[in-house]
């Protein structure tokens, strides 16, 4: 009975000390948005301004989602685990919060946060930057898991990670019909659904790239950048070929008519859905296939 | 046009990268065809002797053999290469032979039972006479494995098989032995490399028995 009272005070404490971390992210918050420095750090009201209050809590959603990645090793101790997993949080939402930073600069770069969100209360804004949040900590909770304890490892894949998300975000305007930054401007929800499923989309094919066994960093870095490239050339497949099955019809022959049907939900969530459906077939091809070797033979 | 542009450099992209970079890639020569033998291996007194050969692919088809190379003085290593198409089918009949001989400087392609290199050479061996009264070769007790890696079992070349095999090599043909011992369908060879004769490696199933056997499996 001792036993397992100790073991559910340990849950207790931990979850308590998850809390502390996150408490200790508000501040951390306003380093990366001084402007929101005042509805940061006192009593958050959700309805006078929704975009800020998604915006905010994607980053807790994607904290949420990396500490589930760091286990605590109560065997070594309880106070040594408890730094481990201290010291391998704040390096986890540090290098979270940087990639997010960089990406959103990539992504938004005509856009400015107090602009979008403040004044303009922009929530396609605010959900394109829930599904960074969300995709990125996705993605850095894998990288997590395959640097295994090591911080070198970590920061060389977290880097890779970075580079190949940052080009990934740029092939949304190869890959849509819709026009980004018009349809920002004009806070267009098509958009939304569309990037949204692009993005979880990416988010789930870069992913199991990085999802393989590995024992040598170099050769494990080679396979991810093949598996990439390799999904590049059957993405596009899919998702022609989708277009083909499911054609749509779009306006009535007028380039205004076209233009404003795009513009309309259906058609983001059309292409959105377009999205997840070819990436997940696309990791399908690209990690489910087993060519085997020659080596039974030989 | 420009997106179909892009799509071709990617592949193109991924065909060389993967083809550069590839753990699979590495490590396996590529034999064009008996030419190629010389590059593999620049040891003296080397012989090549082809233990199994395998196919693989659905539609586009890679060659594998694998030779068995004894050089110097007891020196055998097992290596893996890459080959042609042509190059494979035409040896498909000359598993257990030796594709390829280097002694003294002078090369040999012409098919011959393993250990050819080695017979005559009073080096390795020398003449002994049997109970039928026949001339019979023996290696030099320093070489008293040898008869194994070359896959002989039983068998023990006599001075007629030595006086055909050099007619054969001048001749640049094939040999299989004088009772066809040697080579695919030899007896010597068969019972030498029984790995590659495997029963399940050498039925060919017909897609009906596959299909049975697959729904008895797993249904």
């Amino acid at each position: 009975m001792a036993e397992i009272f100790d073991r559910l005070l340990i849950r207790i404490l931990l979850a308590g000390f998850v809390c502390l971390m996150i408490y200790l992210y508000r501040y951390a918050h306003v380093i990366f948005y001084p402007s929101v420095k005042r509805q940061v750090l006192k009593k958050i009201n959700p309805a006078e301004n929704p975009a800020d209050t998604l915006h905010l809590f994607s980053r807790v959603v994607g904290i949420s989602i990396i500490f589930s990645s760091i286990t605590l090793n109560e065997t070594s101790g309880f106070f040594l685990s408890l730094f481990h997993f201290a010291t391998w949080g704040a390096v986890a939402i540090a290098l979270y919060l940087i990639s997010l930073y960089i990406i959103e600069s990539v992504v938004f770069y005509n856009f400015d946060y107090t602009d979008e969100i403040l004044k303009r209360k922009n929530m396609c804004y605010a959900f394109i930057s829930f599904c960074h949040a969300v995709v990125i900590a996705y993605l850095f909770k894998t990288v997590m898991v395959e640097a295994e304890n090591s911080i070198v490892i970590l920061l060389v894949l977290w880097l890779y990670m970075l580079v190949i998300v940052g080009i990934s975000v740029k092939y949304y305007t190869l890959i849509s019909r819709l026009s980004f930054n018009r349809l920002m401007i004009q806070k267009n929800l098509s958009l939304c659904f569309s990037y949204a499923g692009f993005s979880l989309g990416a988010g789930l094919v870069i992913a199991s790239c990085f999802d393989q066994e590995h024992y040598d960093i170099t050769v494990y870095v080679i396979q991810v950048l093949l598996k990439t490239i390799l999904s590049l050339i059957i993405f596009p497949l899919f998702k022609k070929g989708l277009v083909r099955i499911f054609p749509v019809k779009v306006g009535d022959g007028h380039e205004n008519n076209i233009d404003t049907e795009r513009q309309s939900i259906g058609y983001g969530i059309y292409e959105g859905c377009l999205f997840v459906s070819g990436a997940i077939l696309t990791t399908m091809i690209v990690n489910r296939i087993q060519f085997g070797t020659i080596y039974p033979f030989f | 046009m420009y997106k179909f542009f892009l799509y071709c450099m990617l592949v193109i992209l991924y065909l060389g990268l993967a083809k550069t970079l590839s753990p699979s890639e590495l490590g396996v020569h590529y034999l064009q065809n008996e030419k190629g033998f010389a590059k593999l291996s620049d040891k003296e007194n080397s012989s090549f002797i082809l233990i199994d050969t395998h196919v693989t692919g659905f539609l586009i088809k890679t060659y594998y053999q694998k030779y068995r190379v004894i050089s110097d003085y007891e020196n055998i290593e097992d290596l893996i290469v890459r080959t042609s198409k042509e190059f494979a089918r035409r040896n498909m009949e000359n598993i257990g032979l030796s594709l390829f001989r280097r002694a003294d400087g002078r090369e040999e392609f012409n098919p011959l039972p393993p250990g050819s290199l080695y017979i005559g050479d009073l080096e390795y061996g020398y003449w002994k006479k049997n109970r039928d009264g026949k001339m019979e070769w023996r290696f030099n007790k320093s070489f008293k494995n040898l008869p194994n890696y070359l896959g002989w079992g039983e068998f023990r070349p006599d001075e007629e098989f030595y006086k055909e095999m050099k007619l054969r090599t001048n001749a640049g043909q094939p040999y299989y032995g004088p009772n066809n011992e040697f080579g695919t369908k030899g007896k010597v060879t068969r019972a030498a490399f029984p790995h590659f004769f495997r029963e399940d490696r050498m039925k060919k199933v017909e897609l009906k028995t596959l299909l049975i056997e697959y729904l008895k499996e797993n249904f």
